[in-house]
């Protein structure tokens, strides 16, 4: 087990360090002056050298990318071009946001998936697994941001059950917060369900089948019961792994969602950085994002063996 | 007279597109009997056991002339009351190879099921049991068996918990589907003698599924020979291995080593 | 692929691609209205035999608007995840047949792809490639590429010590040979298979990218663009936002199902075998 928290903690060092290549080289390197990108067209040379220097762009591509490197990891993230603040803050101040519509978007279709999941398994190809099926697919197709504008013009603008914009932090209140990204995390809860209808039913399904379910029928346990003890336990556990996938989909979605509902998050720090081509900021959010996936994978990879007596124990068999 | 646990008669099941899988079986298992079924994988020994104990999947078709169990009318009794007549009163002790123990559970919230559910006690009262059983059956440190995960034992060490297990509810009949294949000689042969003590200390008849002729000689009262979808012999052990009639029969017999000290053993049985 | 005629998914996975693939053949020979001329007079109209969708915030017709889009969504579509799978094959395939440290790279760079959230890494390659419809083929197809990939990988390793492999390579067969006459047409229908699966996310990137103002650009029509220009009108005129986002929908419905489809027949094939 100790090895493979270590195995799994130096690949995931080496995916982030392949991530801040990626970042690094897309942004500073192959556009080739990133200052001048920043500064648009009205830049005169001389702005722009001042920008390369302050930017630390004068010196060679492998030492701006170790000064990058070691500025990052000691929580000097750099200063935003266009807000003229530390990157690290402006993250830090829009985190919030961002998380409490990732949590409440979990919150809201985990035990939705789990139910449609395991009952679409149960009735397979009765009705209701067809309905189930049905919606999963339609939710793959329907773009999140039409679903945000849709929602938008009928719940918030249109009946008014919910503000039109902005977010109101914690501090005012918990419910009048969750009201206030309420509709945003329902457009990004439906995102989630399909893939986690998809993977509950067949792990579901797989559980079924199995050999202790014939155990149950033998011992005349009642199918309440047998479900509820066994089957569904072996069906709940695989499921975990995919969470931590799941946060990219929120996190990606966030950046459109945010937008439409003028949120505050991290998802319209990174789209403001795109349109201002704010590429350091851009380098900060991407990279923050992108570890927050990677960090969140290792950690679900190392709790779904804590959890699994047949991975924990594994070494003993035989 | 015995009784009779065990008497199915004209058992025929066919697949979800009519092809027949059992053809024609007939069984029976008297009280205090060791009685064997064997022939080779897909003779239906496994699926003919399955439609005694109600265990056959919703998508195939079964009908038969009789099905009664410890002298009941299977056919008669609702879903309800079969559970409870089976689950009280037939042990099953499945393949080793695979998972028939939930691997996500310990042992000792697994063992007691069919006890809990029959009414025969509380969780406590099962557990002692379980202790006990678990020891009858030559497992040293039971409570830390009880507290392990399957993952955790080894081959020989689940099968006992399975035997304990099938024992928990005392019942009369033990249905044993190949218990040893997967097993190397040794635990196979402790595993084997286990069923005979149980068989012979306890009175529990068994119904004892193999593909291996030389363990049915050695232990079976009685054998019937399964082939394709048919049972085509029945009789006494001795007599079907001193003059097989079916050609099947005649010829699994010819495979086996004909060495004396075989001969010996089917002799002191 | 008799199985697949009767899958009722599949056939109408086929019926709606077939219908946005028609909306765009036609819009070659035949467009209601000039989809670019804005109209002041006729500004957000409702439909009428005139317009049969209606007009836009600046008198355009709609129908003709999203008939246009349908060559961008569907040019976007197959030319990034051709992208995609040609480059992901390729270093997938590279990957699985070398050993120690070039596998190790290859794969960690992919697993480092993959973690971008979706939108995320075609939105970075926009801001620093521009906006622009070739810039978002380009991001969508590099979004593509760490799936094929993966998938070629997996594939490649299955196939690499199948005996034929073996037999090809103590003939003194070169690398590149083996993959081009050996391997890539045994796992070539699984690609196909992700191919046509990715096509529906590739179109869903692509309107997402447009309609944050990063994809196709205006004057030009895109359902994505669409969607975004209606934003201000939502209020006064949500009906100006249902048309894209519909059509929209079935597109990505449509190759999904054929995707979902050919894969599960695929499985099932596997399983027979």
């Amino acid at each position: 087990m100790l090895n493979f928290i270590i195995q799994r903690l130096l690949s995931g060092i080496g995916v982030l360090f392949f991530i801040s290549i990626i970042t690094f080289v897309v942004l500073m390197w192959i556009p080739g002056n990133p200052a001048l990108l920043s500064l648009g067209t009205d830049a005169t040379p001389e702005k722009v050298e001042a920008l390369k220097e302050s930017m630390g762009l004068h010196v060679p591509w492998y030492e701006q990318y170790i000064n990058w490197l070691i500025g990052f990891l000691s929580g000097d993230w750099g200063t935003s071009y266009v807000f003229g603040e530390e990157i690290l803050i402006l993250i830090t101040q829009r985190l919030p946001v961002t998380l409490s519509l990732a949590a409440l978007s979990l919150t809201i279709a985990i035990p939705f998936a789990v139910m449609f999941g395991v009952i679409s398994a149960l009735y397979q190809n009765k009705w209701i697994d067809y309905m189930a099926r049905s919606l999963m697919q339609l939710g793959d197709a329907v773009p999140q941001f039409w679903l945000a504008l849709l929602f938008l013009v009928f719940f918030a603008a249109g009946y008014g059950w919910f503000p039109v914009a902005g977010f109101t932090p914690m501090e005012e209140g918990f419910w009048v917060s969750v009201h206030s990204i309420l509709l945003p995390s329902i457009v990004l809860a439906i995102g989630q369900v399909g893939p986690l209808i998809r993977i509950i039913r067949s792990s579901m399904l797989s559980s079924l089948e199995q050999d202790y379910m014939l155990m149950t029928r033998v011992n005349g346990l009642s199918r309440t019961r047998a479900i509820g003890k066994y089957a569904l336990r072996g069906a709940i556990i695989a499921p975990l792994t995919i969470v931590g996938m799941q946060l990219a989909g929120i996190l990606g979605g966030a950046v459109l969602v945010e937008s439409i509902f003028a949120l505050p998050g991290i998802g319209r720090l990174l789209l403001m950085a795109v349109e201002q081509r704010d590429l350091i900021l851009l380098q900060g959010v991407v990279f923050f994002i992108t570890s927050a996936v990677v960090i969140v994978n290792i950690i679900t990879d190392i709790l779904y063996r804590l959890v699994n007596p047949m991975i924990r124990f594994g070494g003993n068999h035989e | 007279m015995k009784n009779k646990w065990i008497h199915l008669e004209d058992l025929r099941v066919s697949d979800a597109y009519g092809r027949d899988i059992i053809r024609q079986a007939s069984m029976e298992l008297f009280e205090n009997e060791f009685v064997g079924i064997v022939g080779e994988s897909g003779s239906g020994k496994t699926m003919t056991v399955k439609a005694i104990l109600d265990l056959l999947p919703e998508e195939l078709n079964m009908t038969c002339s009789k099905n009664e169990v410890l002298g009941q009318n299977l056919l008669k009794l609702s879903g309800k009351e079969r559970k409870r007549l089976i689950g009280s009163g037939i042990g099953f002790v499945p393949q080793n190879t695979i998972a028939f123990l939930h691997p996500l559970i310990k042992i000792k919230h697994q063992i007691g099921e069919a006890f809990i559910t029959h009414g025969m006690g509380n969780k406590k009262l099962a557990k002692e049991k379980a202790i006990h059983l678990l020891e009858k059956v030559g497992i040293r440190e039971p409570k830390r068996v009880l507290n392990s995960y399957p993952i955790q034992l080894s081959g020989g060490m689940k099968q006992r918990v399975n035997i304990a297990m099938a024992l928990m509810t005392d019942p009369k009949v033990i249905v044993a589907d190949e218990p040893t294949t997967a097993l190397d000689t040794v635990i196979q042969k402790q595993v084997l003698e286990l069923l005979k003590e149980v068989h012979d200390k306890d009175g529990v008849s068994i119904l004892f599924i193999s593909h291996d002729l030389k363990i049915v000689k050695q232990f079976c009262h009685r054998v019937y020979v399964m082939y394709k979808g048919n049972v085509v012999e029945a009789g006494k052990t001795k007599e079907i291995f001193q003059h097989p009639k079916h050609t099947y029969t005649k010829e699994l017999i010819s495979l086996l080593p004909t060495l004396s000290k075989d001969k010996h053993m089917a002799e002191t049985v | 692929m008799s199985r697949l005629r009767n899958n009722k998914l599949f056939v109408l996975g086929i019926i709606l691609v077939s219908m946005v693939v028609g909306l765009c053949a036609v819009s070659f020979f035949y467009l209601p209205h000039d989809p670019n001329v804005m109209n002041t007079k006729e500004r957000l109209l409702s439909p009428s035999v005139e317009y049969l969708l209606g007009t836009d915030q600046f008198g355009r017709d709609i129908l003709s608007r999203i008939m246009v889009s349908s060559r961008y969504a569907l040019f976007i579509g197959l030319v990034s995840v051709s992208i995609g799978a040609a480059i992901g094959l390729f270093i997938g395939a590279i990957a699985a047949t070398s050993k120690g440290i070039i596998q190790g790279l290859l794969m960690r760079m992919i697993d480092g792809l993959m973690a971008f959230p979706g939108i995320l890494l075609a939105m970075m390659l926009v801001a620093v490639l521009g906006e622009g419809l070739w810039n978002a083929v380009l991001a969508i197809g590099i979004f593509m590429i760490p799936v094929f990939a993966r998938l070629s990988y997996s594939l490649v390793l299955d196939q690499k010590d199948e005996l034929y492999i073996k037999a090809a390579q103590s003939y003194g067969t070169s690398r590149t040979r083996i993959i081009f006459k050996h391997l890539l047409p045994t796992i070539m229908p699984r690609i196909i298979t992700q191919f046509s699966a990715s096509i529906g996310n590739a179109i869903l990137i692509e309107s997402s990218l447009s309609f944050l103002g990063l994809g196709v650009q205006p004057p030009d029509a895109s359902w994505g663009l669409m969607l975004s220009e209606s934003r201000q009108y939502t209020l006064t005129y949500p009906f100006l936002s249902v048309p894209p986002g519909i059509i929209l929908v079935i597109t990505v419905l449509g190759f999904n199902l054929i995707g979902d489809a050919v894969n599960d027949s695929m499985v099932k094939r596997r399983a027979a075998a």
